[in-house]
């Protein structure tokens, strides 16, 4: 799943995510991040058979964690597939399908947002 | 072979055979082109882009008291009024007079938000006349109430055009879209083996008076576009680079919002897209080859639009196949590319051209004279008096330091020579980083003593052979007050300030009113 991790100042300095990664059997990928000595957030995607067991982990070590259902939405009304966006996604997660729709895949995103604001009618809609 | 009027007859049969540019492709490399020209009667071509160079006249009826608008705002965009009294020209670049909205909100969405029916703020000045006596109007305005909304585009549905990247390393914001840096992706703009006028490349059936398939309504061609040009390198018989250009015509009122749409190209500004289809009569073996290009056969050319000049480098030639294919090679590296303009809907108004002539609701017409196909170039603009290089600025002898000096070293250079910026060389003379007094400033507040942790390591720098407007702009866009000017091995040759830049400007003022 893809949740935003946010870290309150007094963890900073603690290293919560390894030690749940040497816990638990589990892939740990963080696709965006964002961390100051006043605390910090970071997009993360945990997989594996104990990712439910390890969440609990961090959430018990003081992480807040706030899971997303979905990072980008494309507006099919206002989008007019002309695929601008489709170059400068960095993991590749818009394409061109068959007959020309352009489709942004979700599970691939990581929220960069480039796409969003690159897009000349607006079309993208970035959920933070 | 065949005669408009022939076709007609059959369209109104019912008898036509009309297929999409993309079909005829298709037939034409199965079956050849003399068998194609037999079998088809029309080529329906189709292109849905970002075409800058649109905008509409619009008459909006006389107030009581009359009013002769001079300065005319829809819903904040200002439309040119210097016509007649309640006449206006809106045009689709112009950025909205709020800079809050600015470029979100242009000619473009004004046009798009007239169509789809929306009421409009109208707010008209005018200067006051015997006849016209009124100096303000504020009302709201629809479509439907305008007595005319002429859509008129000087310059739409290129045929072909450049395909852009940026070697630089930052990110650069252009017409052609987001250009990501170091050759980071490519855009395009052409819908290729669709594209109108890549079908009839010496325009043997378009020309004025061509009826044409507009934003969904019934458009004409009123002849070339501006910047039509001919006298181009071709392939295939196809420019490789941009070439001709229409420009057209067709009533607002009966247009549909499906098949037009208002964009903001990222910190360039706003943009309409136009749906454009034309009709294209397979008259004779010739036409036919033609129509039946196909998007490998349409060669164009990779620039880089990280220089900003005219004439910018072409990196590479590539053609449309490959542009398609979502990657192509630049330097042995792959790099995703992008288009511009909608390809699904190109082919959707190419269909849908195509419905409309197989259920004889839309006649060809003979065009009264065709586009020129010839003796056309683009003739650039000549400044009389040119661009003053950087190299051409009187540079007082330029101060460095290096990296190991102590900084009450450099804090005295700066203070003797009465400067603000030091650049750091190696021995040879290479930039290494730059330092400013408010850099040292900083470093004497909190106690740092190295250079090292002090200076700027990723440098703004000038160029001797670029024009100083190009630096001024640089200045402008990193907010930042100089530059060092390097030569081709980045040794630094001097500096160049924005006060450099002002002084320039005052000078240019003073000789006769001019600025850069």
């Amino acid at each position: 799943m893809k949740a935003w991790l946010r870290f309150l100042p007094s963890i900073i300095g603690k290293a919560i995510i390894s030690e749940t990664i040497k816990k638990y059997d589990i892939e740990f990928n963080i696709l965006r991040a964002h961390i100051t000595p006043r605390g910090g957030k970071m997009l993360v995607e945990i997989s594996g058979p104990e990712e439910k067991e390890s969440i609990k982990f961090i959430e018990e070590q003081g992480i807040e964690v706030n899971p997303i259902i979905k990072v980008v939405k494309k507006d099919k009304d206002k989008c007019i597939d002309c695929g601008a966006c489709i170059s400068l996604c960095p993991v590749k997660a818009i394409n061109m399908e068959e007959d020309w729709t352009v489709e942004i895949d979700d599970q691939i995103c990581i929220g960069c947002g480039f796409c969003a604001k690159s897009c000349p009618t607006k079309s993208i809609i970035l959920f933070e | 072979m065949k005669t408009i009027n022939e076709i007609n007859q059959k369209i109104k049969d019912g008898d036509a055979v009309v297929v999409t540019a993309s079909e005829m492709t298709e037939i034409v490399a199965e079956n050849g082109p003399k068998e194609a020209a037999r079998e088809v009667d029309v080529v329906t071509t189709g292109t849905f882009g970002a075409m800058c160079s649109s905008g509409a006249f619009l008459n909006f009826g006389h107030s009581d008291p009359p009013i002769k608008m001079a300065r005319t705002y829809l819903n904040g965009v200002e439309l040119y009024s210097g016509l007649a009294a309640v006449d206006a020209y809106i045009g689709a670049a112009q950025p909205n007079k709020d800079p809050e909205l600015g470029l979100d909100y242009g000619g473009a969405h004004v046009i798009e938000d007239l169509i789809k029916g929306e009421e409009i703020e109208l707010v008209a000045e005018a200067y006051g006349t015997d006849c016209y006596p009124l100096k303000h109007v504020e009302t709201l305005i629809t479509l439907d109430k305008l007595n005319q909304a002429i859509m008129v585009n000087p310059r739409n549905c290129y045929q072909n055009y450049a395909v852009a990247v940026n070697s630089t390393d930052e990110t650069l914001y252009t017409y052609m879209g987001t250009l990501l840096p170091n050759y980071g992706n490519v855009t395009y703009s052409s819908a290729g083996e669709l594209s109108p006028l890549i079908n009839d490349p010496y325009f043997q059936t378009i020309g004025f008076g061509t009826k044409v398939f507009l934003c969904g309504a019934e458009g004409y061609i009123v002849g070339e576009g501006t910047q039509h040009s001919t006298d181009v390198e071709r392939r295939h018989g196809v420019p490789t680079t941009s070439a001709g250009t229409l420009m057209l015509k067709g009533d607002m009122k009966k247009m549909n919002p499906e098949f037009l749409r208002a964009a903001t190209m990222p910190k360039y500004g706003p943009t309409l897209y136009v749906g454009v289809g034309i009709p294209i009569p397979v008259l004779n073996e010739d036409i036919a080859a033609s129509t039946g290009i196909s998007d490998e056969d349409i060669t164009c050319k990779v620039v880089d639009y990280g220089v900003p000049r005219r004439e910018r480098p072409v990196v590479k030639e590539t053609n449309y196949k490959e542009l398609k294919s979502g990657k192509i090679e630049i330097n042995g590296m792959e790099v995703p590319t992008s288009p511009l303009s909608s390809l699904k809907k190109a082919r959707i108004i190419a269909e849908e051209l195509k419905k409309l002539i197989e259920k004889s609701e839309f006649l060809l017409t003979s065009p009264i004279y065709r586009l020129p196909s010839r003796g056309y170039t683009l003739r650039p603009l000549e400044i009389r008096k040119p661009s003053i290089l950087v190299r051409e600025l009187e540079s007082k002898p330029v101060i460095v330091t290096h990296p190991d000096e102590n900084i009450k070293e450099v804090a005295r250079k700066l203070v003797e020579n009465n400067i603000n910026h030091i650049p750091v060389v190696d021995e040879e003379g290479i930039l290494q980083g730059i330092v400013t007094s408010w850099d040292i400033a900083d470093a004497v507040a909190k106690g740092k003593t190295s250079l090292q942790d002090v200076m700027t390591k990723k440098v703004i720098i000038a160029r001797e052979d670029e024009p100083v407007e190009v630096v001024a702009r640089r200045i402008d866009k990193y907010d930042i007050s100089g530059l060092p000017i390097v030569d081709s091995d980045n040794k630094v040759k001097g500096i160049i300030t924005a006060e450099d830049i002002s002084r320039l400007v005052g000078k240019k003022m003073d000789r006769g009113g001019e600025s850069i």
